[in-house]
């Protein structure tokens, strides 16, 4: 890719899997950014203390922040693949690329279950 | 780790004096709104209040505002607080000073406003209190005063020495038996004359190297803030000097003090020790920061009950909170029209 920056054109390379990964991080880093308004406005929402009208105004509101920011877009992806489906969340990894590094003894501590 | 939930401690310090008041108290609560955020003085007030005005909100109220006025805690209370925590089996007595004296002041003005048994709530406020700065002190200080204390205690241990062979050193020794080896002594004996000396002082001067005090005292006059050619040289000369990693160790190095890889053991509270300094009471007493809203209604109600949930929110810093109550306050002022409407602001 090539990116224009003070008139230089430079190439930029990343190191993401594929396109979907790349998207999937600007998502989260999207979220990241609105999470406090996010959290704010909900809160004026879901609520049973204040006006209707206020909160039917903060409905409106919330609807207008652009779609990658709210954190349900998420996926997790396997960090290696970018595989969006068997993923363990506690290691990040996708099923095969775990089986893969465990029998070749890079995970620390797992070891092939027999009982 | 540690939880910013001391309004529990404070609600039951109030509940130990006045244990059958405590619902009728709660009920008052409710009912009358404390409107008084006025800068009085706080101490005739509280020293003049009676039973059925106390309530909860107002003692922590008051007891914001007091720590508020004043200036902080002093760094010499904090020191004598853990040299205390050393001595603490002999000197009881003299613990009253470790807390900050505007702590104390508030302490029994509050315990001369309760209704029973006025020097027992008052030394027990100030033992909670006590417990608590020494428990953060400990926290803070971590375990080195005990190791101190534990390895002072341990002798040093001296094992004899063998007792060295009694032919001359340059005979030359073979083995007896046809072995093919000798016994091996090992390089100790070449150290014996340098261990014999009873410590590394002792001895001669040789006047080789100069003292320390004139190379110290030289030293600090000559701080000046570094300038950008000298942060620039900095950069260069470790951009020379870093190798790339030989093995996994150095790579684990690098990464840690890039700041990828966690620093081991793993510190909970890693990103945030400037927060430990900041004092617990500001974080849970909040309600000073909500002196822009309006004093009744459901914005007043919604804000406590935010008031209340930050409170009680241990991983958020204080300024973070402070922002959370700023956005609102901007909010409602913009949503002002809004509000009217409904005849709420």
């Amino acid at each position: 890719a090539l990116r224009c920056t003070t008139g230089n054109v430079e190439q930029v390379r990343g190191y993401y899997v594929n396109w979907r990964m790349l998207r999937d991080v600007k998502r989260r880093q999207m979220a990241f950014e609105y999470a406090n308004d996010r959290l704010r406005i909900n809160a004026i929402r879901k609520n049973t203390i204040l006006p209707k009208e206020l909160q039917e105004v903060a409905d409106k509101e919330i609807a207008a922040f652009p779609r990658d920011s709210c954190p349900v877009r998420i996926r997790n992806r396997c960090v290696m693949t970018s595989r969006p489906r068997g993923v363990k969340r506690r290691w990040r990894l996708s099923r095969i690329v775990f089986r893969h590094l465990a029998d070749h003894n890079q995970m620390s501590g797992i070891q092939r279950a027999m009982w | 780790q540690r939880s910013f939930s001391t309004s529990k401690a404070i609600s039951k310090e109030s509940e130990e004096s006045s244990a059958p008041k405590t619902g009728e108290k709660e009920a008052k609560v409710k009912e009358k709104k404390p409107g008084k955020s006025g800068k009085e003085n706080l101490l005739d007030l509280l020293s003049a209040m009676k039973v059925d005005v106390t309530t909860k909100k107002k003692f922590q109220a008051s007891k914001s505002q007091k720590s508020k006025e004043q200036p902080r805690v002093h760094p010499e209370s904090m020191e004598s607080a853990t040299s205390m925590f050393q001595k603490a089996t002999t000197e009881q007595q003299t613990q009253k000073e470790s807390l900050s004296p505007e702590l104390v002041a508030a302490a029994s003005a509050v315990a001369s406003s309760m209704p029973f048994k006025k020097s027992q709530t008052e030394s027990e406020l100030l033992q909670q209190l006590r417990k608590h700065e020494s428990d953060t002190e400990v926290h803070r200080k971590g375990e080195t005063n005990n190791i101190g204390n534990i390895i002072a205690d341990m002798k040093v241990g001296k094992r004899p020495n063998a007792r060295s062979p009694n032919r001359p050193a340059n005979q030359i020794r073979f083995d007896d038996d046809g072995r093919g080896y000798t016994h091996d002594r090992g390089v100790v004996n070449e150290f014996d004359a340098v261990r014999r000396r009873k410590s590394l002082f002792t001895g001669k001067r040789l006047n080789i190297f100069p003292s320390m005090t004139d190379t110290t005292e030289t030293e600090p006059k000559e701080v000046s803030v570094p300038s950008l050619w000298d942060i620039e040289l900095a950069g260069q000369i470790a951009a020379v000097i870093k190798h790339l990693p030989r093995n996994g160790f150095e790579e684990m190095i690098q990464w840690t003090k890039d700041g990828k890889l966690w620093q081991y053991p793993i510190n909970n509270e890693a990103g945030l020790e400037e927060e430990s300094d900041v004092p617990f009471h500001e974080h849970v007493f909040l309600d000073s920061h909500l002196e822009d809203f309006p004093k009744q209604g459901p914005v007043c109600h919604f804000m406590e009950l935010v008031i209340n949930g930050l409170s009680k929110n241990p991983y958020l810093t204080v300024k973070q909170k402070i922002e959370h109550i700023e956005w609102f306050r901007g909010y409602f002022q913009q949503k002002e029209d809004v509000l009217k409407e409904s005849e709420v602001y």
